[in-house]
């Protein structure tokens, strides 16, 4: 029952994603310590959830959704269109470590589509010109 | 409860699982990732079994019977979806398409296959999957992981967790990228692995096995320089019978050195010599640590995988260590000094082979201490293969004995393959030492058998020397924890990494569980009883050896050979 | 036409929290008797009746029991939660709080998904508040009832909306499902009973406790009381999230007259409950939308994402998609759901157009459906090929682009 009223494993990775955009191998294996866990399975547990990288990502990190409704208002020529200049292809971070992109599913903004977010924020109704336009003013 | 098991009506009292009341009925349900030793993982779907009034099909390894229960273990509906999943396993698997079972470590014992059979698949519908190729795993000396032939059922990450509380698998990922992996993937060699090899014992497919050392020992036989010598281990030779199909005990050792002088090693040894020589310094080293007030408990430090395990997870216990280097190791030593020595050979044309139960030991000759001193090492399974490529049948070949004089061994020694044994061998020798009188009753049952923790009061003389006998790192870690809690005081412990000891080593012919464990444990005793000298200080041999060449035990000659130093690892 | 009833309190100045404090007047078992009346079913996917679960969460004697509102909405074509937890969050709250109340815990969690920064953020800061003006925390209204509530993020794994796998995910675990039994009633997060609930079945609740009647007994059928939020996108001229009364609107006017109609040419088919349930031709979408009407079709309410293709659309291109969907997605416990959703996907890659497939392909996914239907281990993989074999049954015309 104390578990209740300590940090939770999630909550404790997801603060260390909004800091350093990525779990670095120390804090896993300090973690590890700390809760008297196995380090591999520590390892198991952050590599099962998407959100959670294990390397270090891009300053900006894009998110786009391909799930069906995103797709049937045509999520794909935005993608490509992402690629194209950002020249990252998903699951990659840009030699520069600007950007790392991801192919994301379901966001939730279903009808709002294309959808994507950079760093958590959310950018909806996206066109190739839109999304192209939005990451030019990304310094 | 009154359950109905395909339509016979059956009585069990206690609330067991389907899969054990099937069994206790005398029907076999398949699987691939249970294993009654382990906690129930319930992935591989394959024991689901068909219950009256239930939706969907039960898996038997978890769902526990309840009064009235009708089930079907192998109705329509069962063989079909049984069928599919084998379908979608092998297609995934690449059996037909990237991989072949003729090149694989497990050709001949691979639970895919013999669960495909028992099934009974008679058609491949499903087109096999083109995989990416997955690297292999070759960063450890001892142990290979083949990441493609790997069903992901989970049992080696349990095995190394639950059993052997090393923890150092674990699953990663989800989707089509779930897999079984290390650490950040960094390899079994980079993380805390211990080298025990149970999980190969534990891996239905070849998707884990030894790094071979099979093709460098034939390059060495063949090469007209070397003058290749060959020791085995006591636990190989109660255990190579089983790569022949034969049943413990029914190969005499002397068909192993026969078909060891065959395969064109110079000279055949056994490993035993040098453990009759451990236990005379050993036991040494003991009375010493008692007289002196010297570091107590005394740990045994025979067993590579149980040190690695203490210098990475309890490296302040280092000094409990017993400075002897293994059986394995002392051997190495004393062929490229002594026996080189009298024989007029050039050191450098030596090469050791050891023969052992044991995937460890093939990162123990590595380490940097143990200078090269053993060249080689195959596990049981590894001469099973070469005496097959030599088309030497061990079942047919006449029995020989071991060379001379590197041969000869008491009963002491051959019990050490057993979890106990080298306390018992310990223990015949320390008592004649230390009372100075004859001892009668050579048997020490308190440290036999394969319960994982045992613990003994011996009287010698005027003394109550307090023991344990320790297999399984599990268990290990109990202890330990026990010890730095002062809960317990121990005189001497006995540790084996593997479960039952050295015949249940990472190295043995696969199926060991604890039924072959039994069978070889009683050959190995019954060994013991047949020999003509059962202790090791009776080994004329070694006495020879004491007298033409070390001196005494624990003489700084016999300390610069037979006794090494470890390194707390991070 | 809408029929407004959760969505009554949008854009209230200040919440009264009328339901909590009606339900805090009664017993606990009262509360529970109200909500099994009203039929309330749950509203996440599953359609269990929640007054039912309640009553049992109820009965069992344990000292510590958790409530989790589950938010972890992932369906593709689903964001009513959302919408609920963006507009109406006094509403989710209160709703989880009534529930602590009827089944007798003190301890509760809302499982957000981690990409709802802006839900998260308003529900983060709406609890602090409660806790301020004792809604939430010790003697909760001035009563002897104490809660807590934790807001905990998921982190990207649609499996974790699988209530027992969104349990292992909280203890900090890989979110794989558990073997059943035990319940998690019975045995759940950290051991103890556990009720886990939808955000919207919670929001409901909240609202049915407002009234002293039973307001659901008058709206929906006898099988689907009361009404649902439906979230609608797709080749629709209006997307949004719409409520309806159940079995007193069709899915025909759903699409017609709420969502404006089929924006790119004729309707091809919809997916009336989010990817796992079955997809619905032209002629079957004249039928009043219920649990019990859908079910007969063969399909299912699901989460209420109702998904509208064209037939202008490349059926096939879709049918990837969802398969990708799940073979991305399956938590890989299991081999039949791993095995079976990657084999899939590589069989369907294979071809370049839906007529390509055998026959013999079809039957082979048809058997792969039956397999996973009866082994997975949890109803993600028992539903990972319910709407590609239906497309592939219903919809394969031959045509040039599909």
């Amino acid at each position: 029952m104390e578990k209740y009223f300590q940090k939770e494993l999630l909550e404790e990775l997801h603060e260390l994603r909004e800091t350093y955009g990525y779990i670095p191998e120390e804090d896993i294996v300090r973690i590890a310590q700390r809760r008297n866990i196995p380090k591999a399975h520590l390892y198991g547990v952050i590599s099962f959830y998407s959100m959670f990288h294990l390397k270090p990502t891009g300053k900006y990190i894009i998110k786009v959704c391909d799930s069906v409704s995103c797709r049937i208002a045509e999520s794909e020529s935005v993608i490509d269109a992402i690629i194209k200049f950002t020249k990252v292809t998903p699951g990659n971070t840009s030699e520069d470590k600007k950007f790392t992109l991801e192919v994301a599913e379901c966001l939730g903004h279903c009808g709002e589509g294309p959808v994507m977010t950079i760093n958590g924020e959310f950018y909806t109704y996206l066109t190739p010109q839109k999304v192209v336009n939005i990451l030019k003013t990304l310094d | 409860m009154k359950i109905k098991i395909n339509g016979r009506e059956y009585t069990y009292e206690d609330n067991i699982t389907i899969f054990e009341a099937a069994r206790r009925s005398h029907i076999k349900i398949p699987t691939l990732c249970y294993n009654q030793k382990l906690q129930p993982y319930g992935s591989c779907r394959i024991c689901s079994v068909e219950v009256k009034d239930r939706r969907t099909l039960m898996p038997a390894c978890v769902t526990k019977i309840e009064d009235n229960m009708e089930i079907f273990t192998h109705s329509q509906k069962v063989r079909r979806v049984r069928k599919m999943i084998m379908e979608l396993i092998i297609a995934s698997h690449g059996i037909t398409c990237n991989l072949n079972c003729l090149n694989c470590s497990r050709a001949t014992s691979c639970e895919i296959r013999n669960v495909a059979a028992e099934i009974g698949i008679d058609k491949l519908r499903i087109h096999p999957m083109e995989e990416q190729i997955k690297p292999i795993d070759e960063s450890s000396f001892s142990i290979v992981r083949e990441p493609q032939k790997c069903i992901v059922c989970n049992r080696c990450v349990r095995k190394c967790s639950e059993v052997q509380g090393v923890d150092i698998l674990t699953i990663a990922n989800k989707g089509p990228e779930t897999h079984v992996t290390t650490f950040l993937d960094k390899g079994m060699g980079n993380v805390d692995c211990t080298n025990c090899g149970q999980c190969i014992l534990e891996c239905p497919t070849g998707a884990l096995h030894e790094v071979y050392h099979i093709d460098q020992v034939w390059k060495a036989i063949e090469d007209e320089e070397k003058y290749v010598v060959v020791q085995t281990a006591p636990a190989v030779r109660v255990a190579i019978g089983e790569e022949f199909g034969a049943n413990a005990g029914e190969i005499e050792t002397g068909q192993m050195v026969a078909g060891l002088r065959l395969l064109g090693f110079d000279k055949v040894f056994d490993t035993n010599f040098s453990a009759d020589l451990t236990i005379l310094e050993e036991g040494t080293e003991f009375i010493g640590r008692v007289k002196n007030n010297g570091v107590l408990p005394l740990f045994t430090s025979c067993s590579p995988g149980w040190i690695k395990f203490l210098e990475h997870n309890y490296p302040e216990f280092i000094p409990n260590l017993s400075t002897c280097k293994s059986p394995q190791q002392m051997f190495g030593a004393i062929v490229k000094s002594y026996y080189a020595e009298k024989n007029n050979i050039d050191p450098k044309n030596i090469v050791v082979v050891s023969v052992m139960p044991c995937v460890a030991k093939k990162f123990e000759r590595s380490r940097p201490e143990m200078k090269g001193d053993v060249d080689y090492v195959l596990t049981t399974r590894e001469l099973g293969k070469m005496f097959k490529q030599a088309g030497i049948n061990l079942r047919e070949v006449p029995p020989e004995m071991y060379d001379d004089p590197l041969g000869e061994s008491s009963g002491a020694a051959v019990i050490f393959g057993a979890t106990g044994g080298v306390m018992e061998a310990a223990l015949r020798t320390a008592y004649e030492v230390l009372t100075g009188h004859n001892l009668e009753k050579l048997d020490f049952h308190e440290v036999r058998g394969i319960i994982g923790v045992k613990e003994a009061e011996i009287t010698i003389g005027n003394k109550e020397i307090k023991v344990a006998v320790v297999n399984g790192l599990g268990n290990a870690k109990k202890v330990l924890e026990m010890i730095k809690k002062k809960e317990k005081e121990y005189h001497f412990i006995e540790f084996m990494a593997c479960p039952g000891g050295c015949i249940g080593g990472g190295g043995q012919p696969i199926p060991t569980n604890e039924d072959t464990v039994i069978e070889r444990m009683t050959s190995i005793y019954d060994i013991d009883m047949m020999s003509k000298y059962r202790k090791s200080h009776e080994n004329p041999s070694v006495k020879l050896l004491y007298k033409e060449f070390l001196g005494e035990p624990n003489s700084e000659k016999a300390h610069h050979l037979l006794h090494t130093t470890y390194t707390a690892r991070k | 036409m809408e029929k407004i009833f959760l969505k009554n309190d949008l854009g209230l100045d200040k919440y009264p929290f009328k339901g909590l404090r009606n339900a805090l007047k009664g017993s606990p078992e009262d509360v529970v008797q109200k909500i099994k009346e009203s039929g309330l079913r749950g509203r996440g996917g599953a359609g269990f009746p929640a007054g039912i679960k309640w009553e049992y969460a109820n009965s069992i004697d344990n000292e510590i029991k958790f409530v989790i509102c589950n938010a972890d909405e992932g369906e593709p074509g689903t964001f009513k939660d959302r919408f609920l937890m963006e507009n109406l969050p006094e509403k989710v709250i209160e709703g989880i709080i009534i529930c602590a109340y009827a089944v007798k815990s003190n301890y509760g969690y809302i499982y957000i998904r981690g990409e709802y920064e802006k839900a998260i953020k308003i529900i983060k800061n709406k609890i602090k508040d409660l806790y301020k003006s004792n809604v939430l925390g010790r003697n909760i209204l001035g009563t002897e009832f104490n809660f807590d509530l934790k807001v905990i993020r998921g982190a990207g794994a649609y499996v974790c909306g699988d209530e027992t796998s969104l349990i292992n995910s909280i203890e900090g675990e890989r979110g794989r499902s558990r073997i059943k039994p035990p319940l998690p009633i019975e045995k759940g997060l950290y051991g103890y009973p556990t009720i886990v609930n939808n955000v919207e079945t919670l929001s409901a609740a909240a609202e049915i406790m407002k009234y002293d009647d039973n307001p659901y007994l008058k709206m929906g059928t006898e099988k689907s009381r009361g009404t649902k939020l439906v979230s609608i996108s797709g080749d629709v001229n209006q997307p949004g999230v719409y409520e309806v009364e159940l079995g007193k609107i069709t899915i025909k006017n759903i699409i017609e007259d709420l969502a404006g109609g089929v924006s790119n040419g004729e309707l091809g088919f919809v997916i009336p409950g989010g990817v796992a349930t079955e997809a619905l031709g032209p002629d079957e979408i004249d039928v009043p939308y219920t649990y019990e009407n859908l079910m007969e079709l063969n399909s299912g309410i699901g989460s209420g994402g109702m998904i509208v293709v064209s037939n202008k659309r490349n059926y096939f291109e879709i049918i990837k998609n969802v398969s990708n969907f799940f073979k991305n997605e399956t938590c890989g416990t299991c081999f039949p759901c791993r095995e079976a959703n990657r084999n899939i996907n590589a069989l369907l890659n294979h071809n370049k157009l839906m007529s390509d497939l055998t026959s013999e392909q079809i039957e082979i996914i048809t058997e792969i459906k039956e397999t996973i239907g009866y082994a997975s281990r949890c109803g993600f993989g028992q539903a990972s090929v319910n709407f590609i074999l239906s497309v592939l049954e219903k919809f394969n015309d031959g045509r040039v682009n599909s």
